[in-house]
């Protein structure tokens, strides 16, 4: 099974909701509890005062993962910076994707963005492992130029998801991905994206992931690029 | 020989250590991580921006005025000698790349009498140095307010008290509520100071040598080229290098720290050590001893007005203004993190470094920094200030090279240094007896309140800690 870490503020009181967990019960689960610090506080200082509790709260959270399918554990983190812990944690666990959890019931129709510069095979891959054997329908979402070789990629991907026994739609847009991925998310109840699509890659952090969040209110899954064969590419 | 601290205060509190794997991007312990994020500019950024404040903006008119041009070799002496230091700190940093620095070291080479004393003192220390900068940053203000026209009353004096003391409440409040990233903007401050720097001197080396000619007054400051006032200058001066082993406060959360470290402390030493001997070359061939003695702490902004004019002035305004800042602001950092490693291992009470619940911060730490600054900076005793400060981290600076030749002989099973400073005992030992030696050239009252605050501390470790144990422990 493919694996998704979950990191979570774990000592702001964040909570992962019940939906995300469901939807992810097919997939392995690394929960990943962090606490960003100030740079006047040493993490070791805050690791003294505060890893009880956070690891408490770990306990429960992964308990409650691993009841909704898959395996789970967890890894705390005190750090200055959460996105270099993300990352890090990320490629240590060897994850498929991470998750920014967001509000949502059980998870009917999943919306998933192909634009940009993303890895379609990993994308497909990760979507057919995660929606697995259940009735989730999944929207196919192409933003952007639209020339044949784009179209060609999403009419492939759209077969493969069909093949593996999922309903799918394709749907395409011009502008701005980020806008497009924004109007399409209505009636959507979680989102998929790749990481590092050049107009994207902001929104996993940074102010862009609060206005999706904001406007989506879901959960969104983001699939990590493959940092081997990362180094070939050109 | 254990490799676990032993003992209990006598609050019955013991050491707080546990088994930690150390990877270069973070330190794991049983349940958690501890995530290293500071790179080497970020190291550097924090040796140079602690340095730069003191050597550039306050002491080339002190030290200018009692032995003229000779007083490069003066800036010269301070920085061998913090080199010297600075190789044997970076390999005890390698080998234990922990928040503490130098007194993680020295407890752990020298046992917990020897820790205790630096661990205190280095508090202290840092007390002393920040308290200076201020008095350094009100010195500039005062030239700041002048610059813009407004002349202050009766008693400048008493201005520049209040402006240490108000701005040392200030970065005190700022640490403790202050949760924006910080470290971006003293990066970005030391990069602006370092390029202003630069190109003023340039400018200045011009005019020295008879490049161009700025219409400076003529006549050079008289040289003593005498071996002890240059040394008494070298140990009045070398407050300017404390700086480089505050680096070694942060290794716990420095990246790929083997390579790291080593790299940030003498790079950091070796940069400003140029820019400290240009600077004073430049100053001392603008203006003669008297006139050096007249402008006193912010002789610097009279050399910019005699070369580029009043925006020349206002350049060395600006950048005495942050480089003050900057050092104030890294050392009051550097303190709560010394607080924090002696309290870690029960020589001080735990509440000491309990982190404030709505902001995140050390609160307590940074209130036993910041409380102490402000006392000392209105007293407005710029060279003892800076004396006590150098005293202080001197014994510690010995006490470092000290700790790493009874390292290397007590061979504990967990030394093991990225970075090894060449030459067996060579260096650590002129390093520690530059450190002592250059004490002696101090002056007498300066000695006696940094003896004072050492024998105070030993009373401490002989009332509070003395059963605790934490030679040759990790």
């Amino acid at each position: 099974m493919s694996r998704v870490l979950v990191p979570i503020e774990v000592l702001e009181g964040k909570t992962v909701p019940p939906g995300l967990m469901s939807l992810l019960g097919t997939m392995d689960v690394t929960v990943l509890g962090y606490h960003v610090l100030p740079e006047q506080t040493p993490p070791d200082q805050a690791r003294h005062q505060y890893e009880e509790r956070a690891t408490a709260a770990l306990e429960d959270l992964t308990e409650e993962f691993a009841d909704a399918g898959g395996a789970a554990d967890h890894r705390l983190v005190f750090t200055h910076d959460r996105e270099q812990t993300v990352r890090r944690v990320a490629a240590e666990t060897d994850a498929a994707a991470f998750a920014i959890a967001g509000m949502t019931g059980d998870v009917d129709d999943l919306l998933v963005s192909l634009s940009g510069d993303v890895d379609l095979d990993r994308i497909t891959e990760f979507v057919i492992d995660l929606v697995d054997d259940r009735d989730i329908a999944v929207t196919l979402l192409l933003a952007g130029e639209s020339d044949e070789a784009s179209s060609d990629r999403l009419a492939t991907a759209a077969i493969r998801l069909r093949e593996a026994g999922i309903e799918t739609d394709t749907s395409t847009a011009t502008g701005s991905p980020f806008d497009a991925l924004l109007d399409a998310v209505p009636g959507h109840d979680a989102i998929v994206i790749g990481e590092a699509a050049p107009s994207l890659r902001s929104l996993v952090f940074g102010d862009e992931a609060k206005r999706v969040a904001a406007a989506s209110v879901g959960p969104v899954l983001v699939v990590r690029r493959d940092e081997a064969s990362e180094a070939t590419e050109p | 020989m254990s490799s676990e601290p032993t003992g209990t205060n006598i609050e019955g509190e013991a050491p707080d250590s546990e088994p930690v794997v150390e990877t270069d991007e973070a330190t794991i312990t049983d349940d958690a991580e501890l995530e290293r994020t500071l790179g080497l500019a970020g190291g550097l950024a924090i040796g140079i921006g602690t340095m730069i404040g003191a050597g550039i903006f306050v002491f080339p008119g002190l030290a200018g005025a009692e032995v003229g041009t000779a007083a490069t070799v003066s800036f010269g002496i301070g920085g061998v000698i913090a080199l010297l230091v600075a190789l044997p700190t970076s390999e005890l940093a390698t080998a234990m790349p922990k928040s503490g620095g130098g007194y993680y070291f020295i407890s752990r080479g020298l046992g917990t009498l020897a820790g205790t004393i630096i661990g205190l003192s280095l508090w202290i220390g840092l007390v002393f140095a920040t308290a200076f900068y201020l008095v350094g940053l009100g010195f500039y203000a005062l030239d700041a307010l002048a610059l813009l026209g407004i002349t202050v009353g009766v008693s400048p004096g008493a201005v520049v008290s209040a402006i240490a003391v108000v701005a040392g409440i200030g970065f005190t409040v700022l640490n403790v509520t202050g949760t924006e990233n910080a470290a971006t903007l003293q990066n970005g401050i030391v990069a602006l100071l370092l390029s202003m720097l630069v190109a003023f001197l340039a400018f200045g080396m011009a005019d020295a040598v008879g490049l161009v000619d700025a219409g400076t007054p003529p006549g050079e400051a008289q040289n003593v080229w005498a071996i002890g006032p240059i040394m008494s200058v070298a140990a009045l001066v070398f407050t300017s290098y404390l700086g480089f082993a505050q680096v070694a406060t942060v290794a716990g959360e420095m990246k790929s720290p083997g390579r790291n470290l080593p790299l940030a402390m003498i790079g950091s030493v070796l940069i400003v050590m140029m820019l400290y001997v240009l600077t004073i070359f430049v100053a001392t061939s603008v203006f003669t001893q008297d006139a050096l003695a007249a402008a006193g702490e912010t002789a610097m902004v009279e050399i910019g007005r005699a070369l580029l004019g009043t925006p020349g002035a206002l350049v060395i305004v600006i950048g005495g203004l942050l480089a003050t800042m900057s050092s104030a602001n890294a050392s009051i950092l550097s303190t709560s993190r010394a607080i924090y490693g002696v309290s870690k291992d029960a020589l001080l009470p735990g509440w000491a470094s309990r982190i404030n619940l709505k902001y995140g911060t050390p609160h307590v730490a940074l209130g036993l920094a910041g409380g102490p600054v402000i006392v000392l900076a209105a007293t407005r005793q710029v060279q003892l200030l800076a004396e006590v400060a150098s005293f202080l981290h001197l014994i510690m600076y010995g006490l470092i090279c000290v700790a790493l030749i009874a390292i290397r002989r007590d061979e504990p099973a967990w030394y093991d240094p990225d970075f090894v400073v060449p030459g067996g005992p060579a260096i650590p030992a002129a390093g520690a007896l530059a450190s002592f030696g250059l004490i002696a050239f101090m002056n007498p009252l300066s000695i006696g309140v940094g003896i004072a605050v050492s024998a105070a501390t030993a009373g401490w470790y002989f009332y509070y800690a003395r059963d605790i144990g934490l030679k040759g422990a990790l």
